[in-house]
């Protein structure tokens, strides 16, 4: 019952702090899908309230208002989830009309180099689903389809192929618990696990040039 | 290079997905395969379990040996401490020297050069160096709950219940590069080893680590025919440690306080067996079998020792096809003594051609090993630079090749054939098992993925993946110089070969409990269990030791053929008292632990015969009917004779043991590792 207080107040402040951080594109549907890439296994995708929720084999991902987290209950720790898969980039709330400027500040987020950058973001069809080429600063271009009435993308495909795509959509409310980091758990810099390794025989630092 | 990041960014969501599917495949249980390969012994499996940095008396000075009528050579036996760690009455035995300044790099100081430090502090005493001053949620030592929370969920190698406790504990409260004032009379103390045990310092606690490089290591062993005896007839005087950590890097125009004090004197530390220090490399010693005349095969540090490991030679620069070619001049060693300096290295860098004389401190060495009273030679090839020091693979964790090694500073693919080669001819499974190896083959493909890997060294490619990709940071935990294999064209430039071969902590854990071990199995943990002094701690080496044993013991019938050697790296620069017999430009270095574990090795022996790490590949070349692996590496050498009267001296040196000796194979005991 505790642990049960202390998730909502944790996952609160979390949902809270994020808050400040966005330009809100509209609201978007509270849904829940599979990710699949290619002909891969599905992987979970939940959506509430501006925040999503990405299952991984060891976690799950949060985003919300250009926040992203990985959560690792196992190991009751999180960290940025920075770069550690492209999905928290793409796959979050957009402005069907203009969702260039979400991706964008999701990809800067995600420490993206170049990707504060000029976008090339142009719209190819309009409905039923929104589509655009989105070419971001030194990269290939894609084609993304933005479901209007989810205001969310449902499929990216890439330049050589490779296609994501949200399968399976199921609306319905989703559980706040599945948005919040449970108490206790810590955050883990991975600086400062850097530096602690640089104390030992596994890092070789190379000679000066 | 911006396009190669959005293919990362796709790898990575596919990668993640395919992990998904994988989890859910049901676990394969197959034969122990290896119980059909004839041996010549009733041993069907090893495992080599190496930790880092820890010496013979550093770790075991004070122990007495418990097996019927075994003695062991120690700082106790010696009488050089007193069982409670105090100074014992031959303390003197021990003392530590200073040097006055020389025109060249030396490795057996003149003896008018030399003064013993005072007994009042006068010898560099012990500081904190980098060792943790406090407890941190982002490294060792991690706040109380932290550990025990996680491995409520998910135990695994770096957080189960072996670890929990003592991955919290042992941060030193001090500051960082100051004297550690945890040890009993640490400024005051006299000129010899001193005991890390007190109030407020045990074996659990972190402590400063110390500089432990090849030419470092040769001059603190003081290595001169001049002082060859009868009991020591290759004349190593092992009394410079903390003279040459004090001065290697020392610039004298500026002052200590100024450049700080390196590692001091952490070198004379050690730890009391008998008084429940390492109590579980204690309790296994006294179950089963030590040596003490086991040596780290090369001078210096983890990577050579660990390529000596696995190849019996040393690794060298060349052009990625076997042909020796010049490194660039960053790499190339001059320890000769900087200008105006007591003993400052002018370029304390990595890599000598030690066929050539006339290179910066080869002829020191060279010329101690032709001196001695046997067939020494120092095996250095012409034209080859050799690999002295800690230096990456040239192939990153998931077999990416570096393409420009010289500027990325990554060893050149290596052609040096290693014990894996000689198993895959005979058709005998092998595989290395490396802590972190897993999350370091992802990180490897995000900083291929990048470009990164195209141009920076693997460490800090890896390290800018796990900044972007903090899922897999533990990635950076995984030592690529402690794995021979990868630096091996045959290894790791092959695909198959890799994933036959190359695997996590926890992949060690699961064959053992699927009987599927392979055969002939390394073991490494990651940075954060490996031991090393400052990074580690000793205890946290023994909870993964026990954490493999926990796991043979719940398989009886693997454990019956199974032996587990364990021992270390390199002594991390630790002083200690044995003999040491060189035997090429290379080493032997001073002693290390070796313990092993089976049911034909317990009663508490100690073995005296003269061993190095090359044994270990002798003991699976006579075991698995293997030839030596070339005709150069060092498991040519025939097994010693040992003198009656001085048992740690072979008659017909150089000569090292293939740890036959320390089995009994016609009477199997079965006792549990621990319990």
């Amino acid at each position: 019952m505790q642990q049960g207080r202390r998730l909502a107040g944790v996952g609160a402040l979390w949902l809270g702090a994020v808050g400040c951080l966005m330009a809100r594109p509209g609201v978007a549907a509270e849904f829940s899908a599979d990710i699949v890439v290619d002909h891969s296994a599905p992987t979970a995708l939940h959506v509430a309230d501006q925040a999503v929720r990405i299952d991984a084999p060891t976690g799950y991902f949060l985003t919300k208002g250009g926040v992203a987290l990985f959560v690792r209950p196992g190991k009751q720790m999180f960290t940025d989830a920075r770069q550690s898969t492209s999905l928290t980039q793409w796959f979050i709330p957009v402005d069907p009309d203009s969702p260039c400027a979400q991706w964008r500040a999701a990809a800067m987020n995600a420490g993206v180099a170049g990707s504060d950058g000029e976008w090339l973001c142009e719209k190819i069809e309009s409905a039923p689903r929104s589509r655009w080429r989105v070419t971001p600063p030194g990269q290939s271009s894609r084609e993304c389809w933005i479901d209007p009435s989810l205001r969310f993308p449902v499929r990216i495909q890439m330049s050589d192929g490779t296609s994501l795509s949200l399968e399976n959509i199921r609306p319905g409310a989703q559980s706040p618990e599945l948005f919040t980091i449970p108490a206790g758990f810590h955050k883990l810099d991975p600086q400062s696990l850097i530096e602690h390794i640089k104390r030992s025989d596994v890092w070789v630092e190379p000679p000066p040039q | 290079m911006r396009k190669k990041l959005g293919l990362s960014a796709v790898a990575c969501a596919v990668s993640l997905i395919a992990a998904t599917a994988g989890m859910a495949k049901d676990e394969v249980k197959d034969p122990d395969a290896a119980d059909a390969i004839k041996t010549e012994s009733p041993i069907k499996h090893v495992i080599i379990l190496i930790g880092e940095n820890r010496g013979t008396d550093h770790t075991f000075g004070v122990y007495r040996a418990k097996g019927r009528h075994q003695t062991i050579s120690n700082l106790l036996s010696k009488g050089i401490v007193n069982a409670d760690g105090t100074p014992g009455p031959n303390f003197k035995l021990a003392q530590q020297f200073a040097v006055k300044p020389q025109p060249l790099y030396y490795i057996g100081a003149p003896r008018n050069a030399k003064t013993a430090y005072g007994d009042r502090g006068q010898m560099p005493q012990p500081n904190t160096n980098g060792a943790p001053s406090a407890q941190s949620v982002s490294g060792a030592p991690f706040p109380p709950g932290f550990p025990e929370a996680a491995n409520q969920v998910d135990p695994s190698p770096d957080f189960g219940p072996n670890t929990n406790t003592i991955l919290t504990t042992g941060a030193t409260n001090l500051p960082a590069k100051a004297l550690d004032t945890r040890v009993p009379d640490a400024g005051m103390l006299p000129n010899g080893p001193f005991v890390l045990q007190g109030l407020n310092i045990s074996d659990d606690d972190y402590t400063g680590d110390m500089t432990h490089r090849f030419y470092q290591a040769w001059q603190q062993s003081d290595c001169s025919m001049a002082n060859a005896t009868k009991a020591n007839p290759t004349g190593c005087l092992n009394d410079l440690f903390p003279f040459v950590m004090a001065t290697f890097a020392l610039n004298d125009s500026v002052t200590p306080a100024v450049q700080g004090n390196f590692s001091q004197g952490n070198e004379m530390g050690f730890y009391d067996a008998e008084q429940e220090q390492a109590s579980t490399l204690k309790t296994l010693a006294d179950r089963f079998a030590l040596s003490d005349n086991f040596h780290q095969s090369f001078q210096g540090g983890t990577g050579a020792n660990h390529f000596m490991l696995g190849t019996g030679d040393a690794g060298f620069w060349s052009d990625g096809k076997g042909n020796p070619v010049t490194p660039p001049a960053n790499q190339i060693a001059n320890p000769n003594p900087a200008k105006g300096s007591t003993n400052k290295y002018t370029a304390d860098n990595n890599f000598s051609n030690c066929s050539d004389f006339s290179q910066p401190g080869v002829a020191a060495i060279v010329g101690y090993i032709e001196s001695l009273p046997y067939r020494a030679e120092p095996n250095c090839a012409e034209r080859h630079y050799y690999m002295l020091d800690n230096t990456n693979p040239g192939f990153f964790p998931n077999g990416f090749q570096a393409p420009n090694p010289a500027t990325q500073s990554m060893l050149p693919a290596s052609s040096v054939r290693t014990i894996g080669d000689a198993l895959n001819d005979k058709k005998i499974s092998w595989a290395y098992f490396g802590g972190g190896y897993n999350d370091a083959v992802a990180l490897s493909d995000e900083a291929v993925a990048a470009g990164t890997a195209m141009t920076q060294n693997s460490s800090t490619a890896m390290g800018a993946a796990a900044l972007a990709d903090p899922s897999h940071e533990l990635g950076v935990a995984y030592c690529q110089i402690c794995n021979p294999f990868q630096y091996a064209s045959s290894i790791m430039g092959d695909s198959a070969q890799r994933k036959a071969h190359m695997k996590d902590t926890v992949d060690l854990l699961a064959d053992i409990k699927s009987n599927t071990l392979p055969a002939v199995s390394f073991g490494k943990p990651d940075g954060l269990l490996d031991g090393h002094p400052q990074s580690s701690k000793i205890d946290l080496f023994e909870a993964y030791v026990q954490q493999v044993l926990d796991a043979l013991e719940a398989n009886p019938k693997l454990k019956a053929e199974t032996a587990v050697f364990v021992t270390w790296d390199e002594a991390g620069g630790y002083w200690d008292s044995g003999f040491i017999q060189p035997i090429d430009f290379f080493g032997d270095g001073p002693r290390i632990p070796l313990l092993v574990l089976s049911a034909y090795t317990t009663g508490g022996k100690v073995s005296h015969d003269y061993a190095d790490h090359v044994s270990i590949l002798k003991f699976i070349e006579r075991n698995w009917k293997l030839r030596p692996l070339t005709d150069r590496s060092r498991d040519n050498l025939p097994n010693p004779r040992m003198r009656d009267d001085q048992p740690y001296v072979p008659k017909n040196m150089p000569a090292l043991s293939d740890l036959w000796d320390m089995f009994d194979f016609d009477h199997a005991v079965k006792q549990p590792y621990l319990e």
